[in-house]
């Protein structure tokens, strides 16, 4: 395989690289420093847990990689996507911990809302939010508000945002952390499902032992050092 | 567990305090300011009401002549009466005045002898017009001697210098040389009947006046006095200490109450003519009317202000529930939940209280030139406490009570719904909207189908009351729009979800679907919002509206006073015409547009003397500024051109029409004084309307008809006034100009000065103070009512523009949402605000019709201090978006990291 070809298949392939990324929050005395020294690469399809204990700035790495914010030093590119301007919406998904449907919009609106921002008309958005939602079960919410739905289906229908929308790059920040085992298990398979469904790969932040298992490389930090594995279990 | 120790409780809520100081600075000062708001306004009107009684009771002391006119009653021995009242205590001066019935004068003019009616002739002290230098006003001549009243001079065509007789009952005359020619202002109190029953008739005074030294008062009438002594009486007149009450009401109460106190100590030798008392009555009437403007303008400010905290404070409600979650998992019981809240509210309405004062302190200081809240030290305490404990009210009201009902009764899942589908609110159900605007209507017609008074103050009874009931009219059509506003607003973003998204497509494009829903899910939210904005606006409107009527009207009232610009009234004896040197010396001053001269007579109607003015019907309406309010059966223009068709037209007052029962074109025969002769000759006159009002003429009955005709019938071209149009400009320097040119032979009076002494006591002074703090504080309102309330709400919805960004959405897209909102809220707010203002405007000029002399034919509309609300609205709006906007645009990383 030559030069060309191999810039060509990591083009298609590689989501995301980080190379020697920094992040330092505060200045002086006070600066700390959340993430140093990180380089990592995520290629198309690949499901990753980034593990570790809380503050080790695995939420951080996360938000440098979605292109949320900037790293202090080192470089964050999107090979297969494009520039910063381009990441959102459509290519890359996050899915929080926390229900993060809008208050106002009913559920069928919150899962169309990532198509209507990137310019899709009105009807194919809709009919596309139902297939994501019929595909999760979850059409017989779809008239529902964020406010009358349980923390699992609330999850849940976060994940049919990130179906709906097609992305290359799935982010998920703790996904399950407000969620009971089982409610959480559902989460992760619909997660995992979408991901495998569309060809993104997926990157989810767990403390959840029994989540990082289900996927197949296991990152963990700690004091804001990566440290890659190549294989689960973490 | 979360202590409930005393010491370990009062660290928990002072480091309670000691966070939200910290944490929630921006909030807890929005509603600071709320309450400050609401106590500062409260307190500044009580400046203003405590000014304006104390003005009120010294203008009311300056403008009485004398005090007290004591007279003696027959059976008084007249030295242990003149002792009597003099050591009275509150008596600072006083000096005795007698009283004799002369059986008429006369006076020789070229061979013609020219005779009056029976007159008085008053004996004082070389003292009396240093005590009392109101009581006369020297028009010519010298002060001392034997001074003649102006109207007396008149009629005998007499001069300083000139002899003239004096009538005594069945003695022979007695003749003196007139020494100067007076005005007397204050006649009716001076020649009142002292001790007439209450609600009688008052006396007309008499037109023929004689003042002469007491010495030769003596000289002339105590042989009148020993012959028929009930034509002669003796008066004291006093000067009392003017160290009264601030309040009219006290001042009055103190007064008559001394009064009364005399009359008993003289034991039936003396009775009061209290004028004082008099005066201090119809300014407690008065200080009553202020009352009402308080009511009226002041209230619905301090409760729009409540109601501005009310929303500030509830823009973070969703936060302080979320608080009350998580200090309920880590142990709080109800009991420090509600603490929580009480604490909360104390910093809030302690804050905002001293805020408010020191806001206040500073309005008195700068508009009132008082820093007192009020007149006495009582007051100022009652006043600054209520308005501190209101402003405590209004922060227990918005925080503390809504904290205590969501710690105890609030469910969990409860407190999860921000948006809700649940039913209208009860009072939407039940159309209390509808049902307040209808009892509005239904108010406002019973009080005012008779045309009530707001204000009741019975002669000669020491209370006086206000209609509080017509004040239910406007308040109910206020409160009553606003809850319409919100009815309407919910109805068109409910059920007008299609329109919405097409009114919004320009700005929110292919999401205007997306915002519509967003809308109509939070209309509740927006309702809210409109209807703040509807009560504010109809506050600020109706309250602008209202003052520059009111302004208007003191200009027309200043106007009716004083004639014109400037006018010159020719001095008794100085015979002017039209084309005279005097009439050259005006119209030459620099800045005179225009000179209008009116003739003045004197006219008897049957046996009555009434005021008749000749003028020229032509250019009268425009000289004069004579309005159609000033008229009745036709408007100013109509009448006039009525008068300049028929040359022996003549209107009239409506109490005369009701007095002779005239019909239009009866004719009514007029005695006017000939130009040569001097003796009164009867001219025939056809009566063509009615005029109520008009320049320079009492108040009471006068006549109008065509100068052309008067000097055909009467030979006699002189004029009485001259009105000097200066176009408003330079007004007191012309006048100046005028005096100095003219000298005795003219009294000039103006415009500017006019102003200061038409009306009462409060309508002349403090409004203009009253104006500039409502204006003021609802310009503050206007701003917060929109831009604060909407910038919190959206900051209050930070989390879900985070969300929003996160998932990719641009500034303009966020716009979309944010716009849509504040044009929504702020549009269906101004406009159904300006509604609202129309109509509570006129039922406010309606209802408060007693301040308004002569009612208005039009609302005069401040366009400019409107413009300036709305652009402040509008700017508050565009402020708050732009703030939401920007922050929203790059993704906070401290909210992402709480998704």
């Amino acid at each position: 395989m030559n030069t060309a070809d191999r810039q060509s298949i990591e083009v298609v392939d590689v989501v995301v690289r980080a190379v020697d990324v920094a992040r330092t929050f505060g200045s002086g005395q006070n600066a700390i420093v959340a993430v140093h020294g990180v380089s990592c690469e995520v290629r198309a399809g690949a499901l990753i847990a980034l593990t570790g204990p809380s503050g080790s700035g695995k939420t951080t790495l996360l938000h440098l990689l979605a292109g949320l914010d900037i790293p202090t030093t080192g470089t964050v590119t999107w090979p297969a996507i494009g520039t910063s301007d381009q990441l959102r919406p459509g290519p890359i998904a996050i899915v929080f911990q926390a229900p993060s449907l809008l208050p106002p919009l009913d559920v069928i609106e919150n899962v169309a809302l990532p198509l209507l921002l990137q310019g899709v008309d009105r009807n194919t958005a809709r009919t596309t939010a139902m297939n994501a939602l019929r595909r999760l079960d979850l059409e017989s919410i779809a008239a529902k508000l964020p406010e009358e739905l349980s923390g699992g289906q609330a999850q849940r229908v976060a994940v049919a945002r990130v179906l709906a929308g097609r992305p290359r790059l799935i982010l998920a920040d703790e996904p399950t952390g407000q969620l009971d085992h089982m409610s959480g298990a559902v989460v992760i398979d619909a997660l995992i499902a979408a991901a495998t469904e569309i060809g993104a790969a997926l990157i989810v932040n767990t403390h959840d032992a029994a989540v990082a298992d289900r996927l197949d490389q296991c990152w963990s930090m700690s004091n804001g050092r990566l440290n890659t594995k190549a294989t689960a279990p973490c | 567990m979360l202590s409930t120790h005393p010491i370990r409780a009062t660290r928990l809520y002072g480091s309670w305090l000691t966070a939200l100081a910290r944490r929630r600075t921006g909030r807890l000062a929005a509603t600071a300011v709320g309450v400050a708001l609401a106590v500062g306004l409260l307190a500044s009107l009580g400046t203003f009401l405590s000014a304006s009684k104390a003005t009120m009771t010294k203008r009311a002391i300056d403008t009485v002549a004398v005090d007290w006119q004591v007279q003696a009653q027959p059976s008084a021995d007249p030295v242990a009466f003149l002792a009597g009242v003099a050591g009275t205590k509150h008596i600072v001066a006083s000096e005795p005045v007698l009283f004799a019935t002369t059986t008429g004068f006369e006076s020789t003019k070229a061979g013609t002898t020219l005779t009056t009616g029976a007159g008085q002739v008053l004996g004082i002290s070389d003292r009396y017009r240093t005590t009392f230098p109101a009581q006369f006003r020297q028009l010519i001549g010298v002060g001392s001697g034997a001074l003649l009243f102006q109207q007396t001079a008149a009629n005998l065509a007499a001069q300083p210098g000139d002899v003239i007789s004096i009538g005594r009952a069945g003695l022979d005359p007695v003749t003196v040389t007139v020494a100067g020619i007076v005005d007397i202002p204050q006649a009716d109190s001076l020649f009142q009947v002292v001790g007439a029953p209450v609600g009688s008739q008052p006396q007309a005074p008499p037109d023929n006046v004689l003042i002469v030294p007491d010495n030769v008062w003596h000289q002339f009438f105590d042989p009148v006095a020993a012959a028929r002594p009930e034509l002669v009486h003796l008066q004291v007149h006093a000067r009392l200490d003017h160290r009264l009450a601030a309040d009219p009401a006290a001042a009055y109460s103190d007064v008559t109450g001394q009064a009364r106190n005399l009359e008993v100590h003289l034991a039936g030798a003396g009775l009061v003519g209290d004028n004082l008392g008099a005066t201090l009555g119809g300014a407690r009437g008065d200080a009553l009317y202020a009352q009402v403007l308080f009511l009226f303008l002041g209230t619905p400010g301090a409760a729009l202000a409540g109601l501005l905290t009310a929303a500030v404070a509830a823009s973070g409600r969703d936060r302080r529930r979320r608080e009350q979650a998580l200090l309920r998992t880590r142990g709080a019981t109800t009991g420090q939940l509600v603490g929580f809240g009480f604490t909360e509210a104390t910093l809030v309405g302690v804050t905002g209280s001293a805020l408010g004062l020191a806001l206040a302190v500073l309005v008195g200081r700068t508009v009132f030139g008082t820093m007192r809240f009020g007149a006495t030290t009582g007051a100022a305490i009652a006043w600054s406490g209520a308005a501190a404990v209101l402003g405590l009210a209004i922060a227990a009201a918005s925080i503390a009570i809504p904290a205590r009902r969501d710690a105890r009764d609030l469910t969990v899942a409860a407190a999860r719904l921000r948006i809700g589908r649940g039913r209208s609110p009860r009072w939407m159900r039940w159309g209390l909207d509808l049902v307040l605007l209808g009892l509005a209507a239904t108010v406002f017609w019973l009080t005012s189908r008779n045309g009530y008074q707001l204000v009741l103050a019975v002669e000669g009874v020491p209370t006086i009351s206000v209609s509080y009931w017509a004040f239910a009219g406007p308040a109910l059509l206020w409160i009553g729009g606003g809850l319409l506003s919100y009815r309407l607003t919910d109805l068109l973003v409910g059920r007008g979800r299609r329109l919405v998204a097409a009114t919004m497509r320009p700005i929110a494009g292919g999401l205007s679907d997306t915002v519509a829903a967003s809308l109509q899910r939070q209309r509740r939210l927006i309702a809210r919002g409109t209807a703040l904005i509807a009560l504010t606006v109809g506050f600020a409107a109706s309250t602008a509206i209202f003052n520059a009527t009111y302004r208007q009207q003191a200009e027309v009232d200043a106007i009716l006073s004083n004639g014109a610009d400037v006018t010159v009234t020719t001095s008794p004896g100085v015979v002017v015409s039209p084309a005279s040197k005097e009439l050259q010396a005006i119209t030459s001053v620099a800045g005179v547009r225009h000179v209008e001269p009116i003739q003045h007579r004197f006219a008897f109607v049957g046996a009555d003397l009434q005021d008749l003015y000749g003028i020229n019907a032509a250019t009268i309406v425009d000289a004069g500024r004579l309005q159609n309010g000033y008229f009745q059966g036709g408007t100013a223009h109509q009448l006039m051109a009525t008068l300049a068709a028929q040359p022996d037209a003549l209107l009239v007052s409506a109490e005369t029409v009701h007095d002779f029962q005239l019909l239009p074109g009866d004719a009514v025969i007029l005695r006017l004084q000939d130009g040569a002769t001097k003796q009164y000759i009867k001219v025939p006159f056809h009566y063509v309307g009615v005029a109520k009002e008009f320049p320079t003429a009492p108040h009471d009955s006068f006549l109008l008809a065509n100068a052309s005709y008067i000097i055909a019938k009467t030979g006699n071209d002189a004029v009485g006034a001259f009105l000097v149009d200066t176009s408003g400009r330079n007004v007191a320097a012309i006048a100046d100009t005028l005096r100095r040119r003219l000298g005795t032979n003219a009294t000039v009076t103006d415009l500017a000065s006019s102003r200061k002494i038409v009306g009462s006591s409060l309508t002349a002074v403090d409004l203009d103070g009253l104006t500039r703090v409502e204006l003021g504080f609802a310009l503050a309102l206007a701003a917060a009512a929109t831009g604060l309330t909407l910038w919190l709400g959206l900051a209050e919805r930070r989390r879900t523009f985070a969300i929003a960004t996160a998932l990719g959405a641009n500034q303009r897209q966020l716009g979309a949402f944010v716009w849509a909102e504040a044009i929504l809220t702020t549009g269906a707010g101004l406009a159904t605000g300006s509604i609202a203002s129309w109509a509570l405007s006129n039922m406010l000029v309606k209802v408060l019709h007693g301040v308004f002399d002569p009612a208005p034919e039009v609302l005069a509309v401040p366009w400019t201090y409107i413009a300036a609300v709305t652009t402040i609205a509008l700017t508050a709006t565009l402020t708050a978006c732009v703030v939401a906007i920007r922050s929203a645009r790059t993704p906070h990383l401290e909210l992402l990291r709480t998704l």
